[in-house]
């Protein structure tokens, strides 16, 4: 017997902020490795001005996401995965939860050690996290692109993860977050 | 509290008895020379860039300040600032600032400030005179208050300026998108009499 507390799919704030999340996300490496071509100079400053203030959204929604998460239990997993399986999906979402936080993080506290203020949208100013230090930039910059590099490998692993439960175990995985799915699927 | 009130009867009597004179009863005099105290004076200046404010001084300049309350027919503000000194606490704006499209350093070293004419506001002083950056003179009016001080004189004031007019964003930091037109100058200037030599 389900649980009644327990639903069947994600809900559609859940799908809400999941698909708007990976879109910013997607969004940020677009425009980190932009900024990354280009040489110092007013383009570059306004293809990072973007970025943080898209990474200050992020952080936001992230905020607001992970005390939706606590207050709403996700959907029960397929009995037919192993505990094992159980233990690769915990660990992947509880890292992307953590990334959540500490990219934009280390990307707000990597801009106050450089001494250039982080605005969101020219609408208002973040205060500065940590005082100016070459050193503390340095280290914060090598934290944040080793940890964008996590968070691609985790993101290529959910993807991987969810067209196998898809297309392999056949299983409500992948269309209990997609927003117009059917979430009955038919027994094969 | 008496003596007080004593002291408060005599002065209110000197006064009188100076204004039945015909004298002015606060010190009036000719404008005194001044030069800015390198180590104390503090000049500055302020944008926004990508949305956010950043801040940088500049650390050498030369302001000879000739000025006293009643006397502004003769007061007169020559400042020569060396631009190369500025510092934003990170050397890899302070070095795009000083390159070619933005102050342009190499061709043009020093800016230079001097007023043409004085008048009293309700606050302090509006000081109306030109100044000289990147090779372009525009008129540039400073608002500033003058306190006479036991060893000189305290000088502070602010001007707003826009960057553009002056030239100085070349090429893509001619957008004001990334770094905004307007600047903001601020100055705290501690003066020391110094005659003209």
């Amino acid at each position: 017997m389900p649980n009644q507390e327990i639903p069947a799919r994600y809900g559609a704030v859940a799908q809400g902020f999941h698909w708007v999340i990976a879109a910013l996300i997607v969004t940020q490496f677009v425009l980190a490795n932009l900024a990354d071509d280009l040489p110092a100079g007013a383009r570059k400053l306004e293809l990072l001005a973007r970025h943080k203030s898209f990474g200050m959204t992020v952080l936001m929604l992230a905020i607001l996401r992970l005390l939706w998460r606590l207050k709403n239990p996700p959907p029960a997993l397929p009995s037919a995965m192993t505990p094992r399986e159980r233990l690769v999906m915990r660990g992947t979402h509880i890292a992307f939860y953590v990334l959540l936080f500490a990219m934009p993080l280390t990307g707000w506290m990597m801009s106050s050690a450089k001494n250039y203020s982080v605005s969101w949208f020219g609408l208002f100013t973040w205060p500065n996290l940590i005082g100016k230090s070459h050193s503390a930039f340095k280290l914060l910059q090598a934290t944040h692109e080793v940890l964008s590099d996590v968070l691609i490998a985790i993101a290529v692993l959910h993807i991987l993860a969810a067209l196998k439960h898809h297309f392999w175990d056949k299983d409500d995985v992948l269309r209990r977050m997609l927003p117009f799915a059917k979430s009955a699927r038919r027994s094969s | 509290m008496n003596r007080i009130v004593m002291r408060r009867a005599a002065l209110a009597a000197a006064c009188l008895a100076a204004a039945s004179l015909g004298t002015a009863p606060r010190a009036a005099g000719p404008a005194i020379r001044y030069m800015a105290d390198p180590g104390t004076s503090r000049l500055e200046f302020s944008g926004v860039q990508a949305g956010a404010q950043f801040k940088g001084v500049f650390h050498k300049f030369t302001a000879i300040i000739i000025f006293a309350p009643d006397a502004l027919a003769d007061a007169r503000f020559d400042v020569e600032i060396d631009v190369n000194s500025l510092d934003s606490e990170d050397d890899d704006r302070d070095s795009t600032m000083r390159g070619a499209d933005i102050f342009d350093v190499a061709h043009f070293p020093t800016a230079h400030y001097v007023t043409r004419s004085f008048t009293r506001t309700a606050s302090g002083y509006t000081a109306l005179g030109s100044l000289t950056l990147r090779g372009v003179t525009k008129e540039v009016p400073i608002d500033f208050q003058f306190a006479a001080t036991g060893g000189g004189a305290r000088l502070s004031g602010t001007a707003k300026l826009k960057r553009l007019d002056f030239g100085v964003g070349q090429g893509d930091w001619k957008s004001t998108k990334s770094v905004a037109d307007a600047v903001d100058v601020a100055f705290a200037l501690v003066l020391k009499p110094k005659p003209a030599p």
